[in-house]
């Protein structure tokens, strides 16, 4: 086994970073934690709600419930009932939207700068006194079905990431789709989401970004007055992660009407806040990122072997998975393609790249790091994610002293230790002609 | 990419300031001219270090040859592919290294080069973007590789359900007219493209007197104009003024089309009439009108389809303009057996904004709505970039950014009354259906003939 990277260089913070982030910080007596960030370049506001909650707070019977109640939050509370939330926000200058992954739920509104204090009495109005209804609940059930049939069931891609999930994971909630199985979004009751609800949305469990056309010191005052009465809630109970070590490659297939081939290739990686996922950003530009990178250039335009190639390393509160996923030729052989992945993979791990494809990830990391910050949205969202990632969103402002600081050394040790077989997982889509000889109907089970 | 996030929404497009807020400009626009014929837009913005170009060129898919179509986006696509001075991988790597991005983007009426780049290495770029479109030399082998590769995605394509029903309904819609086509073409049309045809291609339309580029980021104006002139200049070819397409005033209607894609649990819905171009009179009172009817998500289809009846997960109406014409058109997807329904209930809700128009109150909110969220399209240099030229291509005017609040909340409620009559399916629409042929057909007697084709016809 080849050794741990050396010891990680001094995390400091970029200078160009720290002009953009000068942020007010607070925490109500309830545990509410709110960042402020001034920005005067256009008369919006941008503000993300982020609650530590996500599918790896579920168990199996509800899978889903996190995102259906997502869904749910847009339908009514105390103040402002059914339908209410879209319509004021939206008459006031408003947009909304929220997203749920493994490890958080993420609501965001922007809106006309004048609009801030309507938004904060919408948003706190929910975090209060949420309000489910069975009507609301069924019919908001019939559109997180139909959006799961849009998203897995009539999608390759889909079908074939819930089949990677139960490959890689054994016993971790990353197991199951964010969407959760079918059976279970038909059966989770409203009982479900008010436990939920009691236990997940407390403000001691959530952050604030306000970000824009505001004034800190009179937005902290307005958060005050309508968040600062919602009760504390419990502790949640921590995720345990009883995930097993992999002891050797696993493969699944997938046999479905397509017009090609297609390769899913997950190894397993570290947990977001370890040193080496840093690490592994630097390996997935090298590899990956743009036309001349390694992979694209040897499988796309070299031997042709693959029509399209993406790298995915998306980090998670638990060890989460480096995937590669690559679009084949209708005549290519999966395996070849497999084969000559390994091999790259295998030279990454021997030789390290080059001094100049890390100068050229380096400079690529720093590059979408600056883009991503470009808006009020682009900055809220970063500060939460690295906040519920990372424990700090000042981490944040580290990242490109430790991407800079990344050796050959460091690269080849996290390369080997990575994509070592028996760490892998692989689903590959075997295409079929015509339907599928068992169509996931309706009220069956999709596994 | 496969991502395990899910989201509860699209994104909506959006606009602008009510009154109370700060008032909202564009940055100071300079213009220069290079000595090859190329205009020159350039505006100082910060704080990051980034700059980011946008050049236009007219000659979109319209400008494609009639047998030969997706030639002016695949042509756009080889530009970096190699040229008189550098291979491909040379311009990659000269590109990637510094973190820069180059992308194309294709539309029915304009080419667009996409540049991001740190503010450091904007000399650079911009001289690499000159090279590009000066001296592209098409090397037959990269052409041979794109050819396939493009073939593969259009194979491909056919696993993807939402990229057939649009394609079906393009070529339902428009039928012979120039934009009766995929901006990408097809597999019939891309299969014999060569290398002259490129060449040809690039000879006839690609030039200095037809584009137009646009500069903003933390860059001086000054600069811009030096760099311009030293990337550009010996430019030549193109025409002198843009190809002059045949009016867009008449789309098909009254139809309605099956693709058949047996392995569906879904239908994917589309249905459209006829809409009008670009910078037309009508733009204000119909967005406003459309953002009651299928813009947001308190929109009358969102409540009526989604909300109520849980027959969908997303639905939007739309204007869709481009320079010579533009579409009224719906788009969604239902699972199987509920088409009917969907098709009922939607056409429904249509046809009673076209009878009655929209509320007072509705009015009111989608003016709020709208003029609220218009700076959003100001926030990056990218946007900025991207509304200056549009401003310009289109001819909508300077003052465009600045009074479009002004003209939205000028809008009447008797002004989206008769834009509703207008083009809310005044005759009956277009219906394009991508799903369970079998299963959907016997759902839609009493709606008037139904054309039933393979979804293989449209690789």
């Amino acid at each position: 086994m080849p050794k741990a990277p050396a010891k990680p260089a001094e995390r400091t913070a970029d200078p160009v970073l720290q002009s953009l982030f000068d942020v007010q910080e607070a925490t109500l007596p309830n545990g509410l934690r709110v960042r402020l960030l001034a920005n005067h370049q256009t008369p919006v506001v941008s503000l993300y709600t982020f609650f530590q909650v996500g599918s790896r707070n579920e168990r199996p019977g509800i899978t889903g419930i996190s995102h259906l109640f997502e869904h749910m939050m847009f339908n009514g509370a105390k103040k402002y009932g059914p339908k209410k939330f879209d319509m004021v926000l939206e008459s006031n200058g408003g947009r909304s939207n929220a997203y749920t992954s493994t490890d958080m739920t993420v609501y965001y509104e922007d809106f006309a700068s004048d609009a801030l204090e309507k938004v904060l009495d919408l948003e706190s109005d929910r975090m209060r006194s949420l309000r489910i209804n069975d009507d609301a609940l069924a019919s908001e059930r019939q559109v997180v079905m139909e959006e799961r049939r849009v998203r897995v069931d009539n999608d390759i891609t889909g079908i074939m990431d819930e089949e990677l999930g139960t490959l890689v994971w054994k016993a971790h909630p990353y197991r199951w789709p964010v969407i959760g199985w079918m059976k279970d979004i038909e059966n989770i009751t409203r009982q479900d989401c008010e436990q939920y609800f009691r236990t997940y949305y407390a403000p001691n469990n959530a952050v604030l970004y306000i970000v824009g056309d505001i004034d800190p010191k009179q937005t902290l005052a307005l958060v005050r007055r309508y968040y600062g009465d919602i009760p504390k809630g419990p502790r949640p109970e921590p995720v345990l992660n009883a995930e097993p070590e992999q002891k050797g490659e696993r493969r699944a297939e997938v046999r479905h009407p397509a017009q090609s081939p297609a390769l899913m290739i997950a190894y397993r990686g570290p947990a977001a806040r370890d040193q080496e996922t840093l690490l592994l950003d630097v390996i997935q530009y090298g590899l990956a990122k743009g036309e001349g990178s390694r992979l694209v250039k040897k499988l796309v335009y070299e031997t042709q072997l693959a029509v399209s190639v993406a790298v995915d390393w998306g980090w998670r509160i638990d060890p989460g998975i480096i995937l590669f996923y690559l679009e084949l030729k209708p005549d290519s052989d999966p395996r070849k393609v497999e084969e000559a992945l390994y091999a790259e993979l295998a030279r990454v791990a021997e030789e390290g790249l080059t001094e100049r494809e890390l100068q050229k990830a380096k400079n690529n990391l720093r590059a979408d790091h600056l883009r991503e910050l470009a808006t009020n949205s682009g900055r809220g969202h970063a500060m939460g994610h690295y906040e519920a990632l990372l424990g700090s969103w000042r981490d944040g402002l580290t990242l490109p002293s430790v991407y800079a600081a990344a050796t050959n050394e460091q690269v080849k040790a996290v390369a080997a230790k990575t994509f070592a077989p028996e760490r892998r997982s692989v689903v590959t889509l075997i295409p079929t002609a015509g339907a599928p000889a068992d169509a996931s109907a309706d009220g069956k089970d999709v596994e | 990419m496969a991502t395990r996030a899910t989201s509860k929404k699209k994104a909506v497009v959006t606009k602008k300031a009510a009154p109370t807020t700060g008032a909202l400009t564009l940055p100071t626009l300079h213009e220069s001219t290079t000595s090859s014929g190329l205009k020159v837009l350039a505006a100082e913005r910060g704080p990051l270090p980034l700059v980011a170009a946008r050049l236009v060129i007219r000659a979109g898919s319209a400008t494609d040859p009639a047998d030969k179509h997706g030639l002016a986006d695949f042509t756009a696509r080889l530009l970096r592919r190699g040229t008189e001075r550098m291979s491909a991988d040379e311009i990659d790597e000269t590109i990637e290294f510094v973190g820069a991005s180059f992308s194309v983007g294709s539309s029915e009426d304009v080419l667009s080069l996409f540049v991001t780049t740190p503010a450091e290495h904007f000399p650079a770029m911009l001289s690499m973007l000159g090279q590009l479109v000066r001296e592209p030399s098409f090397p037959e082998r990269e052409v041979e590789l794109a050819r396939e590769r493009a073939l593969a995605g259009f194979s491909n394509d056919l696993d993807d359900p939402a990229v057939i029903a649009d394609r079906a309904f393009t070529r339902a819609l428009w039928g012979k007219h120039p934009y009766g086509h995929d901006i990408g073409g097809s597999t019939a049309h891309v299969k014999t493209f060569t290398r002259d045809d490129l060449v040809r291609f690039h000879r006839e339309r690609v030039g200095p007197r037809v584009s137009l580029l646009t500069v903003v980021g933390a860059v001086s104006p000054q600069q811009v104009a030096d760099e311009a002139e030293k990337a550009f200049a010996g430019w030549e070819g193109g025409p002198e003024a843009p190809v002059r397409l045949p009016s867009a005033d008449k789309v098909t209607t009254g139809r309605i089309l099956l693709v058949d894609k047996p392995d569906q649990t879904q239908t994917q819905v589309r249905i459209g009439g006829p809409g009008f171009r670009v910078g037309h009179p009508d733009y204000f009172p119909s967005t406003t009108m459309n953002n009651a009817l299928g813009g947001g998500f308190t929109s009358r289809l969102v409540n009526e389809v989604r909300v109520e009846r849980g027959l969908t997960y997303g639905i939007h109406s739309y204007f869709d303009m481009m320079n010579a014409g533009g579409v009224f058109g719906i788009s969604t997807f239902t699972q199987t057996d509920r088409t009917r329904e969907m098709l009922d209930v939607t056409l429904g809700e249509v046809a009673k904004v076209r009878q009655e128009g929209i509320t007072a109150a509705e009015l009111k909110k989608a003016q709020r709505y709208l003029a609220g969220l218009y700076p959003l399209r100001t926030e990056t240099n990218e946007s900025v970039a991207s509304v200056i030229s549009d401003i310009r291509v289109h001819g909508l005017g300077d003052d465009w950014v600045e009074k479009f609040r002004d003209r939205l909340m000028a809008v009447k409620q008797k002004q989206t009354v008769e834009v509703a009559a207008k083009y809310l399916f005044a005759q009956p629409p277009l219906i394009v259906l991508l799903g369970r042929a079998s299963e959907v057909k016997k759902q839609l007697k009493g709606l008037g003939t139904v054309k039933v084709v393979p979804a293989s016809d449209y690789e």
